[in-house]
């Protein structure tokens, strides 16, 4: 793993080794067409930034670097990683105080509306159009429009530097089995079922398996059906859970769950489920590509040379991958703003990024490193490019905006009655049509209560 | 305790007080001048206490009251003191099916949970009182759960519940008896929770009663035994008596405890599958926490506060007056 070491130059953090060249090139005075070279300048001296993020693969990268920036820049670092909920409810609070107890914090995808247009961020297209905050060499164009749309405000500005990109797709752990049934990678929602059916209990292993977040796991599904959450999100937000496709794809998804899942599949959560694959003891899957990917981990995968993947299965509507975008942001209540962006831009600079990709990182934001050799390279498994499912599907969500169900303020309410409903039906306890129809009655008692009129 | 001006008069006492000098202060004066002055001084040294005592309690509880009589919602920072319907979330309360649905739960939940914790925890201290290494042995390693964070609990009962992994399950289908997913049926999945509490929190009725059993005097007991009587019949009419107070302040505090009951409702069926493992507790967490109603999850919390309280009233008067009945 190569060692990038930072400098300030100016106010703007540099990699050493870009510095050199460019100090070389064009001498100490004028670097990269910013004002003086401070070598040993520590701008954020005496500067303490509190950061939070969820815990994940990327922040597990970041924290090791975090010494590199407080070594060239002067500032210390708090760097807060909890659980995703945890992290949640703590940010969630936080924000709408408008309190002060954290400089930069992650821009969850799923509150990113409400956090957004609520005025609890700071917009930063001032920090990344001010050339004396931010290099050229930052690009912001570089990062896919699928990631940044999510954040930006209903004002246009940008509110978020996204860190990652995940996107559902689709896996089988053993694909072999498949193979030699003479099925191919299951591609629509009939063909599923198929698969699933007749890999059910070979080598005993379960058919199918999906983490227990329905609000994200069975919508790919909901929308293939040619259902939906809301009748037009974010326009009009009237639920729409109890039209005849949802119910259709509730007991779809239900059944695959029911008739073809591990016993207790309803209590498993993404690990739970990554770790069954993972074992060979479920068969097929859609989830998100930071847990599918890990099949083709040989440390820790029993199926890393016989798993396949692809995108999530087609339906009489279509093909709706799931993506959620995750970004770095500032609260309005930061005392530090500069400095936060400082660390904000360094910690998702393309050196930072492409440094992450190097190391294994899965869910870069950025098109330079998603086409990167090195990523391609590591993506490529058993002759599968996930990188290019990752693409497609970030792309395909741009284009015809299925995602924008999630972004609204009041998702968080209906993401639990569609949760509710999917585990109801599961267990018997209501037919998919009582279901349904309890999640869309209740949705809207909620939606009301937010203050949407519906 | 204040002291008493007779004790802390002292050398002083015998000093000429100011009245005394002009023949108007008589003794009753005295120590009546005395008494209040160290009232005054029991307050003033009292007082810094208090006002912690009213920050750290009386205060979040004010401010919950009042919170819970508007519709405060994170996401609308308007309606934070909007006092216009006060009761606006306890009528919705009344109507809310989930909210009604969580307090049957909760019932459920409690009322078994508490009584089996009662009953395991008497029974084994009854079995583990006695004077023996081997016995302090097993008393320490029956405390082992409760003193665990309740986390680790959780975690330790996802995996015994968790079927593909479980060594229960395991075990259970090499006898041939094989057991779906217990936390994913909705007809055992509470009672798998109830299960996991009673394993984390019976060790400390053990542990009341068993100190409480060091203090049962021997003369009731050897006495009984001289006039024939058996070991249920010394139990029931001598030792029981004596636990009773022991046993409902454990009761009390189990009670109280088990509106609190969370970790292992969120790391084992996050209150499903469905809502049938969702209590009172998890229902105003969800709502102020995940759906930001701070005003509805406040309203909710108070009605916990205040079944509580008349939980614990009746708790404590069936306590009491099963020892007066036994002091008389």
């Amino acid at each position: 793993m190569t060692r990038t070491t930072y400098h300030y130059e100016g106010g703007l953090l540099v990699p050493r080794r870009k510095l050199l060249v460019s100090a070389l090139a064009a001498g100490a005075g004028s670097v990269l067409g910013f004002p003086a070279l401070a070598l040993d300048s520590k701008p954020l001296k005496g500067v303490t930034l509190n950061t939070s993020l969820y815990s994940s693969p990327y922040s597990k990268l970041l924290r090791p670097w975090i010494p590199e920036f407080e070594e060239a820049t002067g500032a210390k670092v708090n760097f807060d990683t909890p659980g995703f909920p945890v992290y949640n409810q703590r940010a969630d609070l936080e924000l709408s105080t408008k309190g002060a107890a954290f400089d930069a914090v992650n821009v969850t995808f799923i509150y990113s509306s409400r956090w957004i247009n609520s005025g609890w961020l700071t917009p930063l297209d001032g920090y990344i159009n001010d050339p004396n905050k931010t290099p050229a060499s930052f690009d912001v164009n570089d990062f896919l429009e699928g990631a940044l749309a999510p954040e930006r405000g209903r004002d246009g500005q940008l509110y978020g530097i996204p860190w990652q990109a995940e996107v559902t797709i689709a896996a089988a752990s053993r694909f072999d089995v498949l193979k030699q049934s003479g099925l191919a990678f299951p591609d629509t929602t009939d063909a599923w079922l198929e698969a699933a059916k007749l890999l059910n209990r070979k080598e005993r292993a379960a058919g199918f398996v999906t983490d227990n977040h329905y609000g994200w796991t069975f919508i790919p599904f909901l929308q293939a059906f040619g259902g939906d959450v809301f009748r037009k999100a974010p326009d009009d937000l009237f639920p729409t859970l109890d039209s005849p496709e949802a119910i259709a794809a509730a007991d779809y998804f239900a059944r695959l769950l029911r008739e073809y899942g591990p016993d207790g599949v309803v209590s498993y959560t993404s690990d739970q489920a990554v770790q069954s694959l993972k074992a060979g003891r479920s068969h097929l899957s859609v989830q998100g590509q930071i847990n599918l990917s890990q099949l083709a981990d040989k440390s820790s995968s029993k199926v890393a040379a016989s798993a396949a993947w692809g995108q999530v299965p087609k339906g009489v509507a279509g093909r709706f991958p799931g993506t959620a975008i995750h970004g770095w942001g500032i609260p309005v209540g930061s005392k530090n703003k500069d400095a936060a962006w400082q660390f904000i831009r360094w910690a998702t600079s393309k050196e930072t990024l492409q440094r992450a990709v190097a190391a294994g990182y899965g869910s870069p934001t950025r098109r330079s490193d998603i086409d990167s050799p090195t990523y391609r390279e590591r993506q490529r498994v058993n002759g599968y490019d996930i990188a290019s499912l990752v693409t497609a599907s970030v792309d395909l969500s741009a284009k015809q905006g299925h995602m924008k169900y999630r972004t609204v303020a009041a998702y968080p309410q209906v993401d639990q009655q569609i949760n509710k409903a999917i585990e109801l039906i599961v267990t018997g306890q209501r037919t998919p049509e009582q279901a349904m129809k309890q999640a869309q009655t209740a949705s809207i008692a909620e939606l009301r209560r937010a203050g949407v009129s519906v | 305790m204040p002291p008493t001006a007779s004790l802390d008069a002292g050398p002083a006492g015998d000093l000429p007080l100011a009245g005394e000098a002009k023949g108007k202060r008589t003794p009753a004066a005295t120590t009546l001048n005395w008494q209040r002055e160290s009232a005054r001084a029991y307050g003033l040294g009292l007082a810094p206490a208090l006002v912690v005592l009213a920050a750290i309690t009386l205060l979040p509880l004010i401010t919950l009251v009042v919170v819970s009589l508007t519709p405060l919602s994170l996401t609308d920072p308007a309606a934070t003191f909007h006092f216009g319907q006060p009761t606006g979330n306890y009528a919705q309360l009344l109507q809310d099916q989930r909210f009604l649905d969580s307090l049957w739960v909760q019932a459920k939940l409690s009322s078994v949970g508490v009584l089996l914790q009662l009953l395991v925890g008497l029974g084994l201290a009854l079995l583990l009182h006695g004077e023996s290494r081997l016995l302090a042995g097993l008393r320490t390693f029956f405390l082992i759960p409760m003193v665990l964070p309740p986390i680790v609990v959780a975690l330790v009962w996802k995996i015994i519940y968790t079927p593909d992994i479980s060594p229960l399950h395991a075990l259970l289908e090499q006898w041939g008896w094989p057991v779906r997913s217990l936390i994913a049926n909705p007809d055992t999945a509470l009672w798998a929770i109830v299960a996991a509490d009673v394993w984390q929190w019976f060790p400390f009725t053990m542990l009341m009663v068993l100190a409480q059993l060091q203090m049962v005097p021997r003369d009731p007991v050897d006495a009984a035994r001289i006039d024939g009587a058996n070991r249920w019949q010394v139990f029931v009419y001598i030792v029981l008596p004596y636990l009773q107070r022991t046993l409902v302040v454990c009761a009390l505090f189990r009670l109280i405890d088990s509106f609190k009951a969370f970790p292992l409702l969120y790391v084992l069926t996050n209150g499903g599958p469905g809502t049938v493992t969702e209590v009172t507790n998890f229902y105003g967490f969800i709502q102020a926490f995940n759906f930001s109603y701070w005003g509805y999850g406040s309203a909710i919390a108070v009605v916990m506060l205040a079944i509580i309280f008349v939980l614990s009233a009746l708790v404590s008067r069936l306590g009491k007056n099963r020892g007066d009945a036994h002091a008389r």
